[in-house]
């Protein structure tokens, strides 16, 4: 599932992660969307742009992921909007990305999601701290 | 009215008393009835301790002849405009009879006031009883008004302090809410444009047409990850050039691939002002860019990145040890004037080495870049 607000950052991001061999379920530009597909669906993944249509609603829907058990990293230009747990997000990509960052930062996701351990970090993501 | 006749004689007999025992050649005697300072003499011993004595410069300043004074406490120089609690020390020193030095308004004759600088001291008897008391005034009017005039400008001073402050402050608030929301849109332009380029090099079916495209992209993103790096470091003006180095070569191999690529670095901070972080990370694009170009994409291979400032210069270095490939004759030409135009941008000088299958491309800048 991808939430951001920009369609076309939402529409390459689509087009990126399904050229990485996935598919998108559903796009939201705002919190009720995001949640009304989480309503019927649950994507193995997520990604959150934090400022999203109805302002900063995307961590409220990352808190909403994390509460379900759904993995799901924020896409920002502003890292100070994260609070320090992350809201239980795997990580944060920042913006603007670059295509090899991106798919880098995709790789990394999707070994670390199929349990691969001793995986080096791309500089492209910033992980959460860990668990206190 | 006979009791305050009486009072008055009994004052002025004190007071012609005192005269008596000191004859007019008397030189302190002399020196009290002429000096300029305001001066009364005032009897414990009668009712109401009266004055009996008060010299000229008194009345000049009280604006009462000396015969309407003798025989009067000297409370009637009191008035609406004075200050209780002032009033109360005095009746306190009086009691506890002690001198006392106190500032306090006074009222004269006419009803305008002055500021008194009072002065009370006791004469004493042989026996210690207090035979007298003397006060001295001092109209300090004069200074009294400056001094208020200096709290007061020094109160409108620290309230226009105040209020500029928080013009300030909000100035300030306001300016960083600007930096933000422009620093937003500057990303979200630059990530938009990477974008539009992105979609149509992945929709084009012409392999040129994709390739010159991503040519591009590649310049574009250089320039947007400066963007991120510039405002993310807490010294928002600088942007460090062996950061932005590490991770764009460690990016651009990891996209490749291939694990038959070996990065090793040898960087160390190198700090530059903003203005020059564009053509610095554009510089480090193309030499990394060139290497992978030349032979590590195709068959993998070593690649040495340097950046450090040794002995009065700052250096960027990549070496690279590939078996060369043929090389797109646009793409070499295109690299190297963007290599070369931002080089001069920043009067920075490049060497080339090229032995075997190893080449050596080092850019170096004089420090003050």
């Amino acid at each position: 599932m991808i939430v951001e607000d920009e369609a076309l950052l939402a529409l390459e991001l689509e087009e990126e992660v399904e050229a990485a061999g996935h598919s998108v379920i559903g796009q939201a530009m705002n919190r009720k969307k995001a949640l009304a597909i989480l309503e019927g669906q649950i994507p193995e993944f997520a990604f959150v742009d934090v400022h999203l249509t109805d302002g900063p609603t995307g961590l409220e829907v990352g808190r909403h992921l994390a509460d379900r058990g759904i993995p799901y990293v924020f896409i920002t230009g502003n890292l100070k909007r994260i609070p320090e747990d992350f809201v239980g997000a795997i990580g944060v990509i920042e913006k603007p990305y670059t295509m090899n960052g991106l798919k880098n930062a995709l790789e990394y996701i999707a070994r670390l999601l199929r349990g691969d351990i001793g995986l080096s970090v791309p500089p492209s993501i910033i992980v959460a701290p860990p668990a206190p | 009215m006979n009791d305050s006749i009486s009072a008055k004689r009994g004052a002025q007999d004190a007071g012609d008393k005192l005269l008596a025992e000191h004859s007019s050649k008397d030189p302190f005697s002399a020196a009290f009835k002429a000096t300029r300072m305001p001066m009364i003499i005032t009897d414990p011993r009668q009712y109401d301790n009266p004055i009996i004595f008060s010299n000229k410069a008194f009345s000049d300043l009280t604006g009462y002849p000396a015969d309407e004074l003798v025989g009067r406490n000297c409370r009637f120089l009191q008035g609406p405009e004075t200050d209780p609690a002032a009033v109360q020390k005095i009746r306190e020193a009086i009691r506890d009879q002690r001198s006392i030095a106190i500032d306090i308004v006074n009222h004269r004759k006419d009803g305008s006031t002055f500021w008194n600088a009072l002065f009370i001291s006791p004469v004493f008897d042989d026996q210690g009883d207090p035979l007298y008391y003397f006060a001295s005034q001092l109209d300090f009017t004069d200074d009294k008004t400056l001094e208020m005039q200096s709290a007061s400008a020094r109160r409108r001073a620290e309230a226009e302090v105040a209020a500029r402050t928080a013009e300030l402050t909000q100035a300030l608030e306001a300016k960083t809410t600007l930096v933000h929301e422009v620093d937003h849109r500057v990303k979200n332009n630059l990530l938009t444009i990477a974008s539009i380029v992105k979609l149509k090099a992945r929709k084009t079916r012409d392999e040129t047409v994709r390739h010159t495209l991503l040519s591009v992209l590649n310049r574009v993103e250089a320039l947007s990850t400066v963007q991120r790096k510039l405002f993310m470091s807490n010294d928002v003006g600088r942007f460090d050039v062996a950061d932005f180095a590490r991770d764009h070569v460690v990016d651009l191999v990891g996209s490749l691939g291939r694990d038959d690529i070996r990065i090793t670095m040898d960087l160390s901070p190198v700090l530059v002002p903003a203005a020059k972080a564009s053509p610095l990370s554009l510089i480090v694009n193309e030499l990394i860019g060139d290497a992978v170009r030349r032979g590590l994409s195709v068959g993998g291979g070593e690649i040495h990145l340097v950046v450090n400032r040794p002995n009065g210069h700052f250096i960027i270095e990549v070496r690279d040890t590939a078996d060369p490939v043929d090389v797109d004759e646009e793409d070499n030409e295109f690299g190297r004037l963007m290599l070369e135009t931002c080089c001069r941008q920043v009067e920075a000088e490049i060497e080339r080495e090229v032995e075997g299958r190893r080449t050596t491309v080092r850019i170096i800048l004089p420090l003050d870049s």
